[in-house]
């Protein structure tokens, strides 16, 4: 059995004062954050997410390509000066 | 041959800008807000969200594909698009995880809930994590690249739970595409979606390619090491 909820009076409601000395419960007092803000947090996240991957992408590529021509080099001298090492 | 290819991917990079520039445009200029229930503003998340997890599927499969075909028959051009495809699925599974829970924080109130479609997103993306971690930290032999085809392989198998999910158990999760024509109420909302899933391909495509070809220089790396080695080039 539940205790049935004293209304709040409206000029409990409107009295600012009345702020500091108690909290009424409210129905559907809904969602307030910012939807652009979410909206602007979403958007970074997955463009962030794609540049940093095609960042890491290219930049990785690019010590692979270098790695390989070092390779090609040191294989192609036949040893002497073009030993690369690990 | 390479200057075709060279050419086709720059032909490629171009689409994909102008379709995302444009998509972006008509998110913002042309496709109405939706009911606040919905997240209101923040439901032009949507318009990202969902192409994004299609692609995480489009790599997925691709990932599958090409992990089974290198089960089959193991060359390096299959184990470097099963690598690629579960990189690829990583990072737009990411983005899915990323941008859902600040629509849902909106729509539901959390950014957070255990709602089935949420939990099998989040296992599916782990699998494929586990896939990227596996070739990452333990060798590039013929056993660990055929365990890890194994495991994208298994791990393609969960896509269709997500999908189903809702279905299935309910939850949450909107179900606006639909086999009888979704709820999108608004000709624009769905233009807007077409053009995601568009743009989405593009991108995929054009990461698949880039991630396919790190692979292969990296096993070209692999294999030069070894010859290098075996003639006394480089130290081991």
């Amino acid at each position: 059995m539940t205790q049935a909820q004293p209304e709040p009076t409206s000029a409990t409601l409107a009295d600012p004062n009345s702020r500091s000395t108690e909290f009424v419960a409210v129905q559907g007092g809904g969602e307030t954050t910012s939807a652009a803000s979410l909206l602007i947090a979403a958007y970074l996240v997955m463009w962030g997410l794609l540049f940093a991957f095609v960042l890491l992408s290219w930049r990785r590529q690019a010590r692979v390509e270098t790695r390989i021509a070092e390779l090609e080099k040191a294989i192609a001298a036949g040893g002497g000066d073009g030993r690369a090492g690990q | 041959m390479t200057g075709t290819k060279d050419k086709l991917f720059y032909a490629l990079l171009a689409a994909t800008a102008a379709i995302f520039t444009y998509l972006i445009g008509y998110i913002f200029l042309v496709t109405p807000l939706a009911q606040l229930q919905a997240g209101g503003l923040a439901q032009k998340i949507f318009y990202f969200h969902v192409p994004a997890a299609y692609a995480m599927y489009l790599c997925g499969a691709v990932c599958c594909i090409a992990s089974a075909m290198y089960l089959y028959n193991p060359t390096d051009a299959r184990d470097a698009a099963a690598r690629a495809g579960a990189d690829c699925a990583v990072i737009f599974g990411a983005m899915v995880l990323g941008s859902g829970p600040l629509w849902a924080k909106k729509a539901w109130g959390v950014y957070w809930t255990w709602d089935p479609r949420l939990t099998t997103t989040l296992l599916s993306v782990l699998v494929f994590v586990s896939v990227v971690m596996l070739r990452a930290f333990a060798g590039n032999g013929e056993a660990e690249r055929k365990f890890a085809s194994a495991l994208g392989v298994l791990g393609t198998v969960t896509l269709p739970i997500i999908h189903y999910a809702v279905v299935m158990w309910g939850g949450n999760h909107p179900t606006v595409i639909t086999k009888t024509g979704g709820g999108l109420r608004h000709p624009a909302m769905t233009h807007a979606l077409l053009v995601g899933f568009v743009a989405m391909t593009l991108l995929a495509g054009l990461l698949l390619w880039c991630r396919t070809r790190l692979s292969l220089s990296l096993s070209r790396v692999a294999r030069l090491e070894e010859q290098a080695i075996a003639t006394g080039q480089i130290d081991y």
